[in-house]
């Protein structure tokens, strides 16, 4: 089937987006919110119906292409692929999308810029949505940066907040330096195969004009894009500090957008990396060690959005490893059900902070179960969810890529993989019960919870429970498809799921015993352990290291090169200046008047001559 | 149709001299009319350049709108007034009449003295097209004489603090560079005996540079070289910035618009056209160099840009590093460097201009650009604000704007043939986001400074041309082709 109108995905929230920058003084907020929702729901409207045709009935759906501009004589292209991964990635992006705008209605509602915080919304899925539709490199680059732009306006949203500040000042110079990796690998992609447009590069794969260290670099460079972006270690320090932004905007960048896009980017560019053995096992590697680094970080967090922010980078590494052992089914598929549940988790944790008053320290809550359902329901569905309890969706599509990890044969990696699962069960529901079960030390008066925020929440839950039992689509294979996803072959063995879900539940276990059964026991354990809670609740001193090896030195090498210019550089100047001015002193021995005026009779007595030359050349 | 065929090119020259005569018997106090006068002056030029523009011959090699005549002789050599287009030229002219205007519009502030400030503009206007549209040497050197001298006089007249010192080292810089610049013009005169460009050219064509005896290969390298270093220093490449940082900091802010947006880029128009023009295999030669001395300035501008405690300081900086980019792409010799490099004057003029312009607008509520006293802006002004984070993110090479797409095809350019220069020249992209950053966080994030409470927003006089600016560069950022359609030429010349 042929679908021209791939464009239209990204251009109902811009166009909502730039009319509500331009009128964002004279219009109203309801018809400004309306005009936000509108955008996004055409979007979604479409995903829907490219859903259905492309992913039930598994038709392949072709894209035009469009002349865009030339580079030394070659002409590039707007080209759109809109396979199984895109309809997915499309369907999530635009359903989180306008949940989280629909939320926003009670979130932001007292937030004077309320306007400009829907117009960066728009933006941001604008962005999203033409990223997951490209088919060029250039162009998903381009959209590549704007998704980061995006989230530094929304971070930084409230921009008065110093700590907003330097975190949005962090989330995009710490992504650009995964997107130089990025860039750089599209030079060298040019350079070889001299084209940006995926199925030429495919070919150029394929045909043996990309391959060996070539192809091993390129798609480690790719991967350092999306490092940066899917904040894997060691670029993921800005990810949790852009928890500084407001909560819809985390649940956005944590579920559906931002972060998305790097694991996103892999799958879809997955055949440069399936040639390259190094470059999976990097990949792999990487994943794998982000995904136990940041979960053990996450057991001592404070801040409910911090700890949810490590579960991300978590999980993000967990989709990654998947990606590495060569399964682009388990880890889409494990985007999408992390998409539904990190949304829910995030939304019903700015409902929590709503609630409280804005408070975030887990120390300071408890008792939440009672007071209102439609938080503490929500939160539990994420939590067995995240953790990997059947039937929520997160087991299923985290059974497949620890099935992925068995087939390729890694024992480390799965090691690995079954202890994240553990300390995850763990960190979760260490939250869960620090907020919903201990009795509360301070009494709050608890705020009630706005519709919008409720409707969210309820299709989120329910997307939680289901959506593991749809599989992940996979491509049909007899067409010219650019990713091909398919199934593992088979189905896990038992000894597998049970290993999983008994890590899971150790995990929930150790934290009934810690947080409800032997209540403070926690804080005699970490007094215990002191210098392994030190090192997990500073983050391994990673930020600190940064500070010091790229920061300072960045600043001393300007210092330095600051003297450098002013007295080297500038000295010469100097040198050279006195000594014209010295002769120039000499001549002024003679006659006595103001430099100025001398010009100014010579620029006078210089445009006479030239004009009555031109002039009178021309005329006589 | 044919009489302004000829015409043209000198209309579009020569049209703010009107202005210029008007202004003339004004009387002084009139300070509205001035500005009128200034700024209508400028329009017929502008108006014109579109005209040109959109009738340029994308097919055609050589030159068009041309207009030769007789001007004078000199014993037997007789001299040309001779004018005329090409793709490059067109753009430069196009570029040039657009910020002229802008920075008239943005001279608002400006109260003393005005009946000659606008008619310095003006003249400086006249002088950066003549420039653009000059196909004889002298005439060239004429112009570009005029540019110099009306730009000293505007800094002097009307600059900051240190207006005194920066003048004069504007003037000393761009003496030196004027002196090359005659000693080339006057070598290709006795090498070639004319000074028409399009008849050195086929001297130069028909010339093997490797058959010349010694001594005449040392005098043509002379020439080369003396013209490259002339227009190193108008442009500037590392180590010969010194002035222009003076010039971005002391120079009244809508001066700075034409000095950072056009006047830099003649250094850019005469490496192409006399460096890589003339002298093909030379700049052949040196081209590795180039990119070195190109690649130092790309990172050595970004690193000070990250160091300045002055806003104006660190865009003058951060124009140092993205000429470097200009050079590194020239240099590369590829097609996509040199599309890239052209990319970038246009691109640089563009946003330089509205940072200038938001700067203008800056220091005329707040008196100061250190960063220090600065912060919080946004919620004061905040479409200033939102005009200076496009501006920003125009300047770090944001996709959308026109900065990406010029720095990424020169890049692309570079990665061909050197990737090493392009590999580390990247870097310059994330200091480039750590400078920009700093500057704008620090100067509109953050808590508000109680000092500037009371300060009013832009008004439409002041942001409906800064977004004029924005959309060109939007405009540039997503569709370059209205550009590169007019450069096809010039870049196959390069390449």
């Amino acid at each position: 089937m042929m679908f021209t109108w791939a464009w239209v995905l990204p251009l109902f929230p811009l166009i909502a987006f730039v009319l509500l920058i331009a009128l964002r003084d004279v219009i109203e907020k309801r018809l400004a919110v309306a005009l936000s929702l509108i955008g996004i729901g055409v979007s979604f409207g479409f995903a829907v119906y490219l859903a259905w045709i492309g992913v039930f009935q598994q038709s392949v759906i072709q894209t035009a292409k469009y002349q865009w501009f030339s580079i030394g004589g070659k002409p590039l292209y707007l080209d759109f692929m809109l396979e199984p991964l895109n309809i997915v990635m499309v369907f999530l992006v635009s359903l989180v999308s306008l949940l989280v705008q629909i939320y926003s209605m009670g979130y932001m509602k007292d937030d004077a810029r309320i306007i400009t915080f829907y117009a960066y919304l728009s933006l941001f899925t604008s962005s999203m949505l033409g990223l997951v539709i490209s088919a060029n490199l250039l162009q998903i680059y381009f959209f590549w940066e704007l998704v980061g732009l995006c989230s530094f306006l929304l971070v930084g949203f409230w921009y008065f907040k110093p700590e907003a500040k330097e975190a949005a000042k962090k989330a995009f110079i710490v992504t650009r330096i995964g997107d130089i990796g990025l860039l750089i690998a599209i030079f060298m992609i040019f350079q070889k195969v001299g084209s940006f447009d995926l199925r030429v590069i495919q070919d150029a794969v394929g045909s043996g004009v990309l391959t060996g260290g070539a192809l091993t670099t390129v798609a480690i460079l790719i991967f350092v894009g999306a490092v940066g972006k899917s904040g894997q270690f060691p670029l993921h320090t800005w990810l949790p500090d852009a928890m500084e932004g407001p909560t819809p905007v985390s649940a956005l960048i944590h579920a559906a957008t931002m972060v998305a896009a790097g694991v996103y980017l892999v799958g879809n560019l997955f055949f440069l990396f399936a040639g390259s053995e190094v470059a999976l096992t990097t990949v792999a590697y990487i994943g794998g060690f982000t995904a136990l680094f940041a979960a053990t970080i996450a057991v001592t967090q404070n801040d409910i959005k911090r700890v949810l922010a490590y579960s991300t980078v978590s999980q993000l590494g967990f989709m990654m490893l998947g990606m590495g052992v060569g399964s682009v089914y388990a880890s889409s598929f494990h985007l999408l059900t992390h998409g539904f549940f990190k949304a829910l988790l995030f939304l019903a944790a700015g409902a929590v902070i709503v609630a409280l008053h804005h408070e975030q320290d887990i120390r300071k809550m408890g008792g939440l179960w009672k007071h209102s359902k439609w938080l503490s329901i929500p939160f539990l569905i994420g939590c067995l969810s995240i953790a990997g309890i059947p039937p929520f969706s997160g087991f299923f599509s985290k059974d497949e890529i620890l099935y992925a990890i068995q087939l390729s044969g890694k024992k480390d990696l799965l090691v690995i993989a079954l202890l994240t699962t553990f300390f995850t069960a763990f960190y979760m529901f260490r939250l869960f019960y620090l907020v919903f079960a201990k009795k509360s030390r301070e009494k709050h008066e608890v705020h009630s919870i706005p519709w919008s925020m409720k409707v969210s929440l309820a299709v989120l839950a329910v997307c939680s429970i289901v959506g593991g039992f749809f599989s992940f689509p996979t491509t049909n294979l007899s067409a010219e498809t650019i990713t091909h996803i398919t199934k593992l072959p088979g189905h896990a063995p038992l000894w597998l799921n049970g290993s999983a879900v008994g890590a899971s539940l150790l995990g929930i276990l150790l934290a009934t015993f810690l947080y409800v059964w032997r209540q403070g026991s926690a804080e005699g354990l970490a007094k215990r352990l002191s210098w392994l809670y030190q090192v997990s609740y500073r983050k391994y001193w990673i930020d600190e290291l940064y500070q010091v090896v790229f920061v300072s030195s960045l600043k001393v090498v300007a210092w330095f090169l600051n003297g450098f210019d002013r007295f080297v550089v500038g000295g010469i100047v100097r040198f050279v200046g006195w000594g014209t001015m010295s002769i120039g002193r000499l001549g002024s021995m003679m006659q006595n008047g103001q430099n100025q005026t001398y010009v100014l009779v010579s620029l006078i007595a210089f445009l006479i001559l030239f004009v009555s030359l031109v002039f009178g050349r021309l005329i006589g | 149709m044919n009489a302004l065929q000829h015409w043209l090119l000198s209309l579009i020259v020569f049209a703010p001299l009107v202005g210029l005569l008007i202004l003339a018997v004004l009387p002084s106090r009139k300070t509205s009319w001035h500005r009128t006068i200034g700024l209508l002056a400028m329009l017929p030029s502008l108006a014109l350049c579109i005209y040109l523009y959109q009738r340029l011959d994308n097919g055609a090699s050589g030159l068009q709108w041309t207009q030769k005549v007789e001007w004078f002789h000199i014993g037997e050599m007789k001299l040309f007034y001779h004018l005329g287009v090409d793709g490059l030229s067109a753009i430069m002219l196009l570029l040039t009449a657009s910020i002229s205007l802008f920075a008239g519009i943005a001279s608002l502030y400006i109260t003393t003295k005005t009946k000659l400030y606008y008619s310095l503009l003006l003249l400086l206007e006249v002088g950066v097209l003549g420039v653009f549209a000059s196909q004889n040497l002298l005439l060239f050197f004429l112009f570009f004489e005029m540019t110099l001298v009306t730009l000293f006089l505007l800094i002097s007249g009307w600059g900051g603090l240190e207006k005194k010192k920066a003048s004069y080292m504007f003037l000393l810089y761009n003496g030196f560079g004027s002196a090359f610049l005659l000693f080339a013009i006057v070598g290709l005169l006795a090498f070639t005996s004319t000074l028409e460009l399009d008849q050195i050219k086929a001297v130069f064509a028909q010339v093997d540079l490797g058959g010349l005896p010694p001594e005449a290969t040392t005098f043509v390298w002379g020439i080369f070289l003396s013209f490259m270093i002339a227009f190193a220093i108008k442009l500037p490449v590392f180590p010969f910035h010194t002035w222009m940082l003076k010039v971005h900091v002391e120079a009244p802010p809508p001066v700075v618009m034409i000095h950072a947006g056009v006047l830099l880029k003649m250094g850019a128009y005469g490496m192409i056209r006399f460096g890589a023009g003339l002298f093909p295999t030379l700049f052949a030669q040196i081209a590795t160099g180039l990119m070195i001395l190109g690649l130092i300035g790309i990172l050595y501008g970004a690193v000070l840009a990250f160091s300045q405690k002055e806003l104006k300081s660190v865009i003058a900086y951060s124009s140092v590093s993205h000429m470097g980019i200009l050079v590194i792409g020239l240099a590369s010799l590829t097609e996509a460097g040199m599309q890239g490099a052209i990319y970038q004057a246009v691109s640089h003029g563009i946003i330089s201009a509205l940072l200038f312009f938001l700067v203008t607008s800056l220091v005329e509520r707040t008196r100061t650009t250190e960063l220090i006293e600065l912060g919080g802006l946004a919620k004061q002004l905040p479409i200033l604000s939102g005009l200076l984070m496009v501006g920003a993110m125009g300047l770090l090479g944001l996709p959308g704007l026109s900065g990406f797409v010029s720095e990424f095809i020169a890049f692309l350019g570079v990665y061909q043939v050197n990737p090493q220069i392009a590999i580390i020249g990247s870097l310059g992209f994330i200091i480039a986001a750590a400078y920009t950053l700093r500057a704008l966080l620090k100067v509109t994030y953050g808590q508000a400074v109680t000092r500037f409470q009371h300060v009013q927003d832009i008004q439409v006089r002041e942001w409906l041309p800064m977004l004029l600016l924005v959309i060109l560069s939007i405009w540039m950022g997503i569709d370059p082709d209205w550009i590169g359609n007019q450069l096809q030429q010039t870049i196959q010349i390069g390449g």
